[in-house]
């Protein structure tokens, strides 16, 4: 049982915790509260069923994907040596830089019928563009292949460590009983590893349930969408609280289903000894296919659109009028934001360490603002907004979206801290104590300077993911104050695409940054 | 003994970028008996036995088992094919089946029914029938590593190499485990191979012992031999405590036993014995399980280890008699290490 402590310490620390889990109750709430009767017969059948049905539809899909590119890229990295597998290795991670909607973007283009693709058929063949078929984007299939490239990288990371850190010796121990090399997947690897894989998997589904801008970009009738058109286009608060509340339920489903299969790990075992990852090296001509393959997912997932987008930006000179602007709003906000979701993430890992109850709290109120979508956040809000009777203007609405900013990313700044926290010996709290140093100053003169690295990188996450959030700054942000992300959405679902592109490869420059600190830490953590 | 093929090692090397961590190993596992291969951290255990295993190519040399050559100048039979049972030191049980499922595992030669059979006839063996449809999660330390000797022997392997098995396991229950383990593993008649640290647990279990230092086997004898008769100060030190001491700071009558010239000898503390003899001062005694270790004064410069079982408890100042056993005084002054 969490010891619980009522001091006059545990007030700041409790309204922050506060703070973060209320848009999510919020949303709950009227989600729970919205008109009833007819209203709602009329919500069941025309909006909430087809929502939910396209978004497991999407969700589904690109499930299968992701499991089709990151396991058995996994498996080829974490257990042969061939051409440009060190490479390949971090590589793949690279597509989490890139927002579901800018690879939407870019995917749009290359597959267009003015695009690249479509234009060499057509050269190559002589037909027009009525004599063939082609995969069309913009679908809830093409919706789930853009989702899947961008978000793999999380099925790949698990899928790595749980081939390279767990089964060594376990696969040692079943060549020795005669295993063949394509035995050893399918009866040893992949079942071993299926736990952490499927931790992965509903992780990257949590992400995949909260996109916006790709869906609506793509004009894929997805929950994400339905709330945000419910609330703006339609003007029916109901119907958005009641989508919110079904996309709440998958999110979450998604996070505990993630969170369950983590912890199975515990049943798997570690040998430091056998762990020395001795890669078997392939034959040329199979080494030369893993390289394809590993090329292929690569070209396909990063490579490809981004390339795309540089070459638009060139080829168009397409100059975003307004880009400074634009960069000093996004610089802005992403600073405020930081800031904001810093403070909150700091004092949730220091406030917490030892008060039990503030912890569950701490940890619930977390984990819904990281499960909660942008979208449903927003929305939560925009109700907070409305209670209050103030007018979406100015600095009210900066307020508020710089609080949902900190609802939506204190998890994701807590995570690096509290890693780093955990490699500190515990006995070092006692020991500050003992030399009579506690309170703030034991903050400024341990803590602090202790959890320096964690802080770097929690900032540059929390920098990172404010500055690509595109929903809830499309649904909160006061007039004259778009971001990259904002205008991107708007040049490009406005089809003036060459003029996205600019602002779109700004977002990826920045995504890249905590993409390196993940790979730096992977690398890390392999060679431990 | 069996008529079952021995396994041999001849010149095996191997280095890692640059380092050799086996130099030109020989050794001979005869079928039926447990060689123990003991030496410290480092000096190349693992990797011999990974080579034996064919999870690692040699640089040089051969692995045969009986005539067959097993990794050679010109062949290599990888892991998969060489039929060598492997027990992990933490066991490596597929977390994802059952005992009878991780048992059952190599045995894919056989239709299904006789797989479970063969499986369970192993399960049996190995006192794990009450534990059969347990996941590895849910043994115990000395059932998950019957479980693995049970899956290592069902295929019935050409010989079987068990990497550090016993040191996972909890102290009170090792013994039992080890008598227990190792008589099934002698009862296959194949050649085993016990990696260990331990000097007592290879001189107790085995009925060969291989000490490796720095990559090359020093020597291969039985427990006595090797006890009585190490050849060089790695291995004697391998196999138990040892002490060094120069001759001339020896009391007259014990280097008259010894008849030797050398300057510098090596003694095991059970070498001096408490009751009778040369009389010398206890400047220090602990207690070590059994028996006593006793710090005795020979002169004013020279101190010698005793290790022995005094009737009573013995205090620092006291003054005692010893004699000395020349058989645990070696001199190892006309050989290399």
């Amino acid at each position: 049982m969490p010891r619980f402590t009522l001091s006059p310490r545990v007030i700041p620390p409790a309204l922050i915790i506060g703070l973060v889990g209320l848009p999510v109750l919020v949303a709950i709430w009227t989600g729970l509260t919205a008109g009833g009767g007819e209203t709602w017969d009329h919500i069941l059948n025309n909006r909430l069923v087809p929502y939910t049905l396209t978004t497991l539809i999407v969700l589904a899909l690109s499930a299968i994907i992701m499991f089709g590119i990151a396991v058995p890229a996994a498996w080829l990295t974490s257990l042969y040596e061939f051409p440009g597998r060190s490479f390949f290795n971090w590589a793949l991670i690279l597509p989490l830089a890139m927002p579901g909607y800018v690879m939407a973007y870019a995917w749009a283009d290359l597959m267009g019928v003015a695009g690249p693709l479509q234009s060499s058929i057509r050269e190559m063949t002589g037909w027009s563009a009525r004599d063939y078929w082609f995969p069309n984007l913009f679908s809830a299939p093409g919706l789930a292949f853009v989702l899947a490239s961008t978000l793999f990288p999380y099925v790949y990371i698990t899928a790595r460590a749980a081939f390279t850190m767990q089964s060594l010796a376990t696969l040692e121990a079943a060549r020795s009983l005669g295993t063949q090399p394509l035995g050893l997947f399918w009866k040893v690897g992949l079942p071993v590893a299926l736990p952490t894989i499927l931790g992965g998997v509903s992780l990257a589904l949590m992400e995949a349930a909260a996109d916006y801008g790709a869906a609506d970009f793509l004009g894929v009738q997805t929950l994400g969408v339905g709330i945000v058109r419910s609330w703006m286009s339609f003007g029916q608060p109901d119907t958005a609280a009641r989508l919110a509340l079904a996309l709440i339920f998958i999110a979450s489903a998604f996070l505990i289903a993630a969170r369950l299969f983590q912890g199975q790990r515990g049943s798997q075992q570690t040998s430091k000894r056998w762990l020395t990852p001795r890669r078997v090296p392939l034959r040329p001509v199979w080494g030369a296919s893993a390289s394809l393959v590993c090329g292929i997912i690569l070209l396909l997932c990063f490579a490809a659109p981004v390339l795309r987008l540089i070459w638009l930006a060139v080829e168009t000179r397409a100059v975003t009028q307004d880009l400074w602007p634009l960069l000093r709003t996004t610089l802005l906000l992403g600073a405020m934001g930081t800031i904001a979701a810093f403070i909150a993430a700091l004092v949730f890992t220091l406030a917490t360490k030892r008060n039990g109850a503030l912890r569950f709290g701490a940890r619930i109120a977390a984990a819904a603002g990281y499960a909660a979508p942008g979208v449903v956040l927003g929305l939560g809000a925009l109700y907070l907004l409305k209670v209050s009777g103030q007018a979406l203007s100015g600095t009210i609405a900066i307020g508020f979206l710089l609080w949902i900013y900190v609802s939506r990313f204190t998890s994701a700044g807590v995570e690096p801290l509290q890693s780093t926290l955990d490699r500190l010996p515990k006995s070092l709290d006692d020991a500050t104590r003992s030399l009579g140093v506690r309170g703030v100053r034991q903050f400024f003169r341990v803590d602090l300077p202790l959890l320096a690295p964690g802080a770097i990188a929690a900032g540059l996450i929390l920098f990172v993911e404010i500055l690509k959030e595109l929903p809830a700054t499309l649904m909160l942000r006061p007039f004259g104050w778009d971001t990259l992300a904002v205008q991107a959405h708007a040049y490009a679902t406005d089809e003036r695409l060459p003029q996205a592109t600019l602002p779109s490869l700004l977002i990826v420059l920045a995504g890249l940054i905590p993409v390196i600190l993940l790979s730096w830490r992977l690398s890390r953590t392999e060679r431990t | 003994m069996s008529q079952n093929p021995s396994l041999t090692a001849q010149g095996l090397s191997r280095s890692f970028s640059g380092r050799t961590v086996v130099d030109r190993a020989d050794l001979t596992i005869n079928s039926g008996q447990v060689t123990a291969l003991i030496g410290p951290s480092g000096s190349g255990k693992t990797t011999l036995l990974r080579m034996l295993a064919g999870m690692e190519t040699p640089d040089a040399g051969t692995v045969r088992s009986g005539e067959e050559i097993l990794s050679g100048p010109h062949t290599f039979i990888p892991i998969e094919k060489r039929r060598i049972g492997l027990v992990f030191q933490d066991f490596a049980l597929f977390p994802h089946l059952s005992v009878l499922g991780n048992v059952m595992f190599g045995l894919h030669h056989l239709p299904k029914p006789d797989r479970v059979i063969q499986a369970d006839i192993w399960i049996e063996r190995l006192g794990l029938a009450h534990r059969r449809d347990a996941y590895p999660h849910q043994l115990s330390g000395g059932e998950q590593q019957r479980t693995a000797i049970a899956r290592a022997l069902a295929p019935k392997p050409v010989a079987i190499l068990l990497d550090e098995p016993f040191s996972g396991l909890d102290p009170a229950m090792r013994d039992q485990a080890r008598a227990a383990a190792l008589e099934a593993v002698r009862a296959a008649e194949i050649p085993a191979l016990l990696v260990t640290h331990d000097a007592a647990e290879a001189l107790v279990h085995s009925d060969q012992i291989a000490v490796i230092h720095e990559g090359r086997i020093l020597q291969s004898d039985t427990p006595e031999t090797i006890y009585r008769s190490p050849n060089s100060i790695a291995v004697a030190r391998a196999l138990g405590p040892l002490h060094e001491i120069a001759a001339s700071s020896l009391p007259d009558a014990w280097r008259a036993q010894l008849g030797t010239g050398s300057e510098t000898l090596h003694y095991r503390p059970e070498a001096i014995r408490i009751g009778e003899g040369v009389a010398c001062t206890v400047t220090r005694t602990r207690l070590a399980g059994p028996t006593t270790q006793l710090d005795l004064k020979l002169s004013e410069t020279a101190t010698i280890v005793a290790a022995c079982q005094p009737g009573r408890a013995l205090a620092a100042g006291e003054t005692v008699r010893a004699s000395l056993n020349p058989d645990f005084v070696f001199d190892f002054s006309d050989k290399p290490l």
